[in-house]
């Protein structure tokens, strides 16, 4: 009994603020009306959804964003492991890590108003660049370097961060196996190509796996921040989307048919990148 | 630090490595040791300093006065952290309470609540839905809306429920033998036990809390209920020099208003940083 009373306010919290709005996405089958009950229509509003050519922009736009913060982005941290490892446990390696953390702590509004800083026409990187006499790059209100904007400052953001789970993994290399290799006088790329990767395998595979789960979150925070209107076509995601037509226009059945589209994929995603890396590696996301 | 590289074997190969390591710790330090150089200037000079000095150039807190002398800056950062403390606060107590009871042995229905709140992982509620949500329950515009939106996370609720599966059973035993009930051995005997890992879940909530911003923008549309980070925004993103300035100061054309812009966000830049900042080291005590 006392066991309930003290799970009660979790499960109230779950009904109310998650369970509830969830339930009430079936307005994606109705027209809403501001009096009177709302009326079905069926799949009257997927139907536009999916004969919008703006939808399918936004729906490339996630998925090029996305791909390229999952799969261009998966190596770096693994460098950025192997690199800190090369280095004994020291105040050298302690503090190059305990720096790389600190992006992952910043709100997407403060790295936004660094990047506009460093970024910027007179910002650090464009003076250097000055310096070697390649004149102001324009990253973050152009068209076409705003993507790998997003995806460097991804990057600055996460690579310290995300390299912990590979870090820990390489502690748990057994030493005898460095030991064996001294003996061989094996170079030292072959102890990172045959003995450091390899035992890294199973760790990528999960989160390699389980990153595609969130393949459709492209990263509204992020994207609000760095969009402007010379770059929205480039970087319009369905979060974005939604909120447009949802929250500032009011097109509050349209808007929720493509946030239940997001949200059925995602869910189907996280499921089956589960299962997938439960099978593969014996870890999952839960 | 130098040291600890001098002792280590030399080769191009560290050389190289210990070269990437450190761009990626001067990527992180020097932007914010520049903008800190734009905040701690003489308001004169301000303009002078270039995207890669790191010294200010003379020395003043006029920036800071001129900030903390904003009303806005105040009632915002109030806000943030009544949100923030309350908000972690109540998240530590639901988690913690909730992952107790779902590592009871004898709790019925334990599987029924696990795969409910799996499913509460899988499935994210709209936005639309959300909106529509706050302000069902007259919620718009008021704090609590904020400190109920995201209490518990299902995946630090896991993380928190491991820990207590490693607490051995004989403690819990023994102590039921001497007549302490579930709250007891919860409160008195589990979590002492857990302070690091509750820090550490703590932590998290009051960093995903500060940074909010999206979620923020919509709840709390009045002056008076704003926070930081929204505040951050219009500054830092949409260059707000309304706010930023005073208008009574635009308008006399007097000190103030005369400012060097991107002096004024480095320094509310630093002001939302200085918490994150002060949090920070806790977390890499461990």
């Amino acid at each position: 009994m006392v066991l309930y009373c003290m799970l009660l306010p979790t499960m109230v919290y779950f009904l109310i603020f998650h369970l509830y709005p969830i339930i009430e996405m079936k307005l994606a089958f109705f027209d809403f009306r501001i009096f009177g009950g709302n009326q079905f229509v069926g799949l009257k509003w997927f139907k536009k959804l999916f004969s919008t050519p703006m939808f399918w922009r936004i729906l490339k736009n996630t998925l090029i964003i996305s791909f390229m913060k999952i799969f261009l982005f998966f190596p770096l941290p693994i460098l950025f492991a192997i690199c800190i490892n090369e280095f004994k446990k020291g105040a050298f390696s302690k503090s190059i890590q305990v720096i790389s953390y600190l992006p992952h702590f910043l709100s997407w509004v403060v790295i936004a108003g660094i990047w506009f800083s460093f970024m910027g026409k007179s910002g650090a990187v464009n003076t250097l660049l000055g310096k070697l006499g390649v004149g102001p790059v324009d990253f973050l209100t152009n068209k076409d370097t705003i993507r790998w904007t997003l995806f460097a400052s991804e990057t600055w953001r996460s690579i310290g961060w995300d390299s912990i789970v590979y870090s820990a993994a390489i502690l748990t290399i057994d030493p005898t196996l460095y030991e064996a290799a001294e003996m061989d006088g094996a170079p030292r790329r072959s102890v990172i190509g045959k003995i450091i990767l390899p035992s890294l395998a199973p760790t990528m595979i999960t989160v390699l796996i389980l990153n595609v789960g969130f393949l459709l979150n492209a990263g509204l925070d992020q994207v609000l921040n760095f969009s402007n209107d010379a770059v929205l076509s480039k970087v319009d995601i369905i979060d974005t989307y939604v909120y447009r037509i949802g929250l500032q226009s009011g097109q509050y059945s349209f808007a929720t048919a493509a946030n239940l589209f997001k949200g059925i994929i995602g869910a189907i995603l996280v499921v089956s990148t589960h299962l997938t890396s439960k099978k593969l590696t014996g870890k999952g996301a839960w | 630090m130098v040291m600890s590289i001098v002792k280590q074997k030399f080769s191009i190969w560290k050389l190289v490595v210990g070269l990437f390591l450190c761009f990626i710790a001067v990527s992180v330090v020097l932007p914010l040791l520049n903008l800190l150089a734009r905040a701690l200037s003489d308001p004169d000079k301000a303009f002078l300093v270039s995207g890669t000095e790191i010294l200010p150039r003379g020395f003043s807190f006029f920036h800071f006065k001129v900030v903390f002398h904003n009303k806005l800056i105040w009632t915002s950062l109030k806000n943030s952290l009544i949100i923030t403390i309350t908000g972690t606060a109540l998240s530590l107590v639901l988690t913690s309470s909730a992952a107790y009871v779902l590592t009871r042995p004898s709790l019925p229905g334990k599987k029924f609540f696990m795969y409910f709140l799996i499913l509460m992982m899988i499935m994210v509620p709209g936005m639309v839905q959300e909106y529509f949500l706050v302000k069902g329950l007259g919620l718009m515009d008021n704090l609590l809306s904020m400190i109920f939106y995201k209490t518990v996370s299902v995946y630090y609720l896991i993380i928190f429920m491991r820990f207590f599966e490693d607490i051995p059973k004989s403690l819990t035993e023994s102590a039921e033998l001497d007549g302490a009930g579930h709250w007891t051995i919860f409160s008195k005997i589990f979590m002492p036990l857990l302070k690091v890992p509750t820090i550490t879940i703590g932590m998290f909530y009051f960093v995903t809390r500060w940074n909010e911003f999206f979620y923020s923008s919509i709840f709390l549309s009045s002056e008076k209920n704003t926070v930081l980070q929204v505040m951050l925004r219009k500054f830092v993103v949409e260059n707000d020099q309304v706010n930023m300035f005073g208008l009574e100061n635009l308008n006399a054309n007097n000190a103030i208003a005369q400012l060097d812009m991107e002096a004024m966000k480095a320094t509310t830049i630093w002001v939302a940083l200085i918490p994150i900042l002060i949090i920070y080291p806790i977390d890499n005590m461990k």
